[in-house]
């Protein structure tokens, strides 16, 4: 059997697992990235308090890696009578993740928009809200696309991390496939193929709205 | 109808501005060192000077964009003393009397021209959308801009944005603009399209403090010059009178370097 045909017979599979993949990737953005403009909004707040809470969970979110959340998640708050599913635990940590590094890019993004534009606001008399909402907010936001996309990609290949919990994502069916047929090689090849099939083409996006950014900047 | 007719909806009064006592350090550094100005109401004073004379500083102290240390500031029947607490109803007030235009123009780059204009509208005066956009067209036709009304700022030239910020200030319905060196950042020509909007806006009868290097528009358009070095004004009067007989030598120095470029 050459590798092709092999591929064809594992592809179904693995789809399966791509579709984990993608599901957790999903979740960790579409819960993440609002969780990191709240957080992002935070760590400038005048309210200590606030402002310590947001540092410690963007600090450790980007400081522990990955795994070592995931397993905090799935194996140490059971500790606490808290337990949850292994694709649960995943997201979770996953979202706290990509909050925790999409809060810093929002961040650079707002401090990025022009003191001129503050200056504006306030001498037209803007409110401080609608300053920030309308003015700020939409400017921010729009340089930090392509760092929030590439968040995303990373979100994406992070997921992988979910196999050591047992999550039944695109590792997890390659490593399945595998200890069949003991076809490591062919099926790692595979699955490294899947991966790429998504983030290739998310980063050439990334790339063509950088360039157009820094074209409209 | 003319440009301030537009602009102040013939609803807002002509008003003056007093300036008194204006002291503003940066730590040890003296940048306002005791600036009195009154300007009386529909005239146009031009502020001239070196660069860090404290020319804009001492513009921006008047919107209290910068905060002076201490001073009154008497405006449309306020009086405010910035070195100590600014209520937010002295604050507003005064935002809303005075308007000011920057040398960076400072739109804003996600909203297309008229959205500029009308979107303070909007939020500040609380006027319906539809309201808002009708100001806003009157004024963008006013300064020759009609055609730009769906433009974002980044599809005009320098000159075009400058006179939509013109269009945006004016919207509000200010009595007193403020200019701080509108047309440094613009090539001599297009500099002239912002300079001829606001010749017809003085002419209207508009309140007006420019800060400018432009010695002609000086010359011709203001009523008051006000020389300022040193983090002082050392000289005031008819713009005339001083370009062609200064008093101080400081000024003497100033003219003629600028006059002989």
């Amino acid at each position: 059997m050459t590798w092709l045909t092999e591929w064809a017979a594992y592809l179904p599979q693995m789809m399966s697992g791509l579709g984990v993949s993608l599901l957790i990737a999903g979740v960790s953005i579409v819960a993440g990235y609002p969780l990191g403009l709240v957080l992002s909004v935070m760590v400038s707040a005048r309210n200590l308090a606030l402002r310590t809470l947001a540092l410690a969970v963007v600090e450790i979110g980007r400081g522990a890696p990955a795994l070592v959340i995931l397993y905090l998640f799935y194996y140490g708050l059971p500790k606490f009578g808290i337990a949850f599913e292994s694709i649960t635990a995943a997201c979770l940590a996953l979202i706290w993740n990509s909050a925790a590094y999409s809060s810093e890019i929002m961040r650079a993004g707002i401090q990025s928009v022009g003191r001129g534009q503050l200056e504006a606001s306030s001498a037209l008399g803007l409110a401080q809200r609608h300053t920030f909402w309308r003015v700020i907010m939409p400017q921010g936001m729009r340089s930090a696309i392509p760092g929030l996309m590439g968040v995303a990609i990373q979100m994406f290949q992070g997921t992988s991390l979910a196999y050591a919990i047992a999550v039944p994502e695109l590792m997890k069916s390659a490593y399945n496939i595998g200890s069949q047929d003991f076809n490591y090689l062919q099926i790692f090849a595979l699955a490294g193929l899947c991966y790429a099939a998504i983030s290739m083409p998310a980063t050439w996006i990334t790339v063509f709205f950088e360039k157009r950014m820094a074209r409209h900047a | 109808m003319t440009l301030s007719e537009i602009a102040d909806g013939k609803l807002a009064p002509r008003t003056g501005i007093k300036l008194d006592n204006i002291c503003k350090r940066y730590g040890d550094h003296t940048v306002l060192d005791d600036v009195s100005l009154h300007v009386e109401p529909g005239t146009v004073t031009a502020l001239i000077g070196p660069s860090g004379a404290g020319k804009s500083t001492f513009l921006r102290c008047i919107n209290l964009l910068e905060r002076p240390d201490s001073g009154t500031i008497q405006v449309a029947g306020h009086t405010i003393e910035p070195g100590k607490v600014v209520n937010n109803k002295d604050l507003a007030a005064l935002r809303s009397t005075v308007g000011m235009v920057f040398q960076s123009f400072n739109l804003f780059p996600h909203m297309s021209a008229m959205k500029n204009i009308s979107f303070p509208q909007q939020k500040v005066l609380g006027r319906s959308r539809e309201e808002a956009d009708a100001r806003s067209m009157e004024l963008l036709e006013r300064v020759g801009l009609k055609e730009k009304a769906n433009q974002p700022p980044g599809r005009c030239s320098g000159g075009q944005q400058q006179r939509i910020a013109i269009a945006r200030a004016l919207a509000l319905d200010p009595s007193i603009m403020l200019f701080d060196e509108p047309t440094s950042a613009l090539d001599p020509e297009v500099g002239l399209e912002v300079l001829a909007v606001m010749r017809e806006l003085a002419a209207d009868g508009m309140t007006m403090i420019v800060v400018t290097h432009e010695m002609q528009f000086a010359r011709d358009v203001s009523d008051t010059l006000v020389v300022m070095a040193d983090c002082k004004i050392i000289e005031q009067g008819d713009p005339g009178a001083i370009m062609s007989d200064p008093q101080e030598a400081r000024t003497r120095r100033f003219l003629r370097a600028v006059l002989e470029r």
